[in-house]
């Protein structure tokens, strides 16, 4: 029973920014029909750039954690505005193969910069663990979920709380009467990209330092991120949410007690299941933003 | 208030507007008429800046329009309340309406509004929490005609007002939008049901492959024999 809960535990971190990075995606997803191959590379641009404001630059944690978040917001937009702009209206299988392009440059590029050594990033937390009754928790995996679960929420506000949010869902729901309205559609993309962008890197800055960084950590980190979209259903900021900490806790439970070798198959096993026998995703209502 | 002279438009090959000249006076209701597929909906389109124009000039308040953002032909006073009604599904009704009003800033005025058109149509104050997307056909309509009013335009372009709609739901409709007119709105209306439009309108146009074929007031039209022949039913 100790043992279950301390896997729960266990999965509900690395589930939480499986979470940021399926919100991430199923906004791109869902509200540009983008299918963004390089959505992985942001979530390593952002453990690099925690890298660089940490290691190099002294930051405090927090604000190697806000860097992350502005180098992944910044290049997002960047990405949309030179490359998907001008390709708006082509069809999907084009800026598919755009996508493709911009993870293949992007992890070479990383790999240029960086080099192929696997670097550990440093942290400030100290390393015996929190004993909270019957569960231990590393601090700075704690940091990690409550960190996560701050971003969501705050995904969560934007999207149906504010103006913004309320024009990005019309746009998902209807782009041309979301047209009509005045939205413009143009600004709402960029700002969807880099957004969805951001929470990426967030999630890289988070779990960077929790394992290493290295320039193809981004390939099962987009995996991952499909996973929990098709999970949670498309455009569903709910369902990416509980498909993410329901993907964490279905590895760590199939690492603590099949084989940690199994780890990644068993999100992939679960994948496989949800799309023969709910191919909508697990929290499918109708296809939406919110 | 609104010229279209010698429009030009279409979607890939396809040219759905081959030199339209039309035009509305301020405070008139116009009626476009035409079979499916004439160019009535690309029309309107053109107009609120949805559909690219290839040629021509669209003038509204003697300023060319013709090319620019929806957002703009919006701030300059035109609202298109499109086919369909297209309310969006999963935004509450108030959220509809608040969208009616994206390009506006005073937010005092838009609170007012918002009372205005509750006050209209007390159905949508009611449901104002409720999903678009569980209302009625008819209180959908509402909704989007609402939502059009939140922007305050001066001209409002309703596109298929009473398609899919109960009889007296279409009714309810027509007398809104009369009554809309009445406020000082102008309207430029296209519409399947001539008889039931040409009977509220001031003047007319008729449609056929994407060219103004014949146009007057509403009143000769309903005599017009050929009219009477193509969209009357005889």
């Amino acid at each position: 029973m100790e043992q279950l809960l301390q896997h729960l535990v266990n999965g509900l971190v690395l589930g939480g920014t499986y979470a940021l990075l399926g919100i991430g995606l199923t906004l791109i997803f869902g509200l540009m029909s983008v299918v963004n191959f390089a959505h992985g590379e942001f979530y390593t641009l952002g453990a690099y750039a925690a890298f660089a404001a940490l290691a190099w630059a002294g930051l405090p944690f927090v604000a190697a954690l806000l860097a992350a978040i502005a180098a992944g917001a910044l290049l997002g937009a960047l990405c949309e505005r030179a490359l998907l702009r001008p390709l708006r209206g082509h069809s999907i299988d084009t800026i598919m193969l755009v996508m493709i392009g911009v993870w293949i440059a992007m992890q070479n590029a990383e790999l240029l910069a960086w080099g192929g050594v696997a670097r550990s990033i440093p942290h400030p937390f100290p390393t015996a663990p929190l004993t909270l009754g019957p569960l231990n928790i590393a601090p700075l995996r704690l940091f990690v979920v409550l960190t996560a679960a701050a971003l969501i929420g705050l995904a969560w506000l934007l999207i149906q709380k504010t103006r913004l949010g309320t024009a990005m869902r019309a746009t998902f729901q209807d782009r041309d009467t979301a047209a009509l309205m005045g939205v413009p559609i143009g600004r709402i993309h960029t700002i969807t990209f880099a957004f969805g962008s951001a929470l990426a890197a967030a999630a890289g800055a988070l779990l960077g330092p929790v394992f290493l960084a290295y320039p193809s950590m981004g390939d099962l980190a987009s995996l991952k991120a499909f996973s929990v979209v098709i999970l949670g259903g498309l455009g569903n900021l709910a369902g990416a949410t509980l498909g993410g900490l329901l993907l964490g806790v279905a590895e760590e439970l199939g690492a603590g007690y099949v084989s940690s070798g199994y780890r990644d198959a068993v999100g992939f096993v679960a994948i496989i299941l949800v799309l023969l026998f709910r191919p909508a995703g697990l929290f499918a209502r109708a296809e939406r933003i919110g | 208030m609104l010229r279209l002279e010698g429009l030009r438009a279409g979607y890939g090959p396809i040219e759905a507007l081959r030199g339209l000249d039309l035009e509305v006076q301020q405070g008139e209701l116009v009626c476009l008429l035409g079979a499916n597929g004439a160019g009535k909906s690309s029309t309107l389109r053109t107009i609120s800046g949805l559909l690219r124009p290839r040629a021509g000039r669209i003038v509204f308040d003697g300023a060319e329009i013709q090319g620019r953002d929806p957002s703009d032909v919006l701030r300059a006073g035109i609202a298109h309340c499109p086919e369909g009604r297209r309310v969006f599904p999963y935004l509450t009704v108030r959220e509809n309406l608040a969208m009616g009003a994206y390009v506006r800033r005073d937010g005092a005025a838009i609170a007012a509004d918002l009372e205005r058109v509750y006050a209209h149509f007390p159905i949508l104050a009611d449901r104002r929490r409720q999903a678009a997307g569980t209302l009625s056909g008819g209180e959908q309509q509402m909704l989007a005609i609402g939502r059009a009013l939140m922007a305050r335009p001066r001209l409002i372009l309703f596109d298929e007002p009473s398609l899919g709609l109960a009889p007296t739901v279409v009714e309810t409709t027509f007398e809104i939008i009369a009554d809309i007119r009445r406020d000082g709105t102008t309207v430029l209306m296209v519409e399947q049901n001539a008889r039931l439009a040409l009977r509220m309108a001031d003047r007319g146009y008729v449609m056929e492959s994407g060219r103004i074929v014949l146009s007057g007031a509403a009143r000769n039209l309903l005599a017009d024999d050929h009219v009477r022949a193509a969209y009357l039913g005889g």
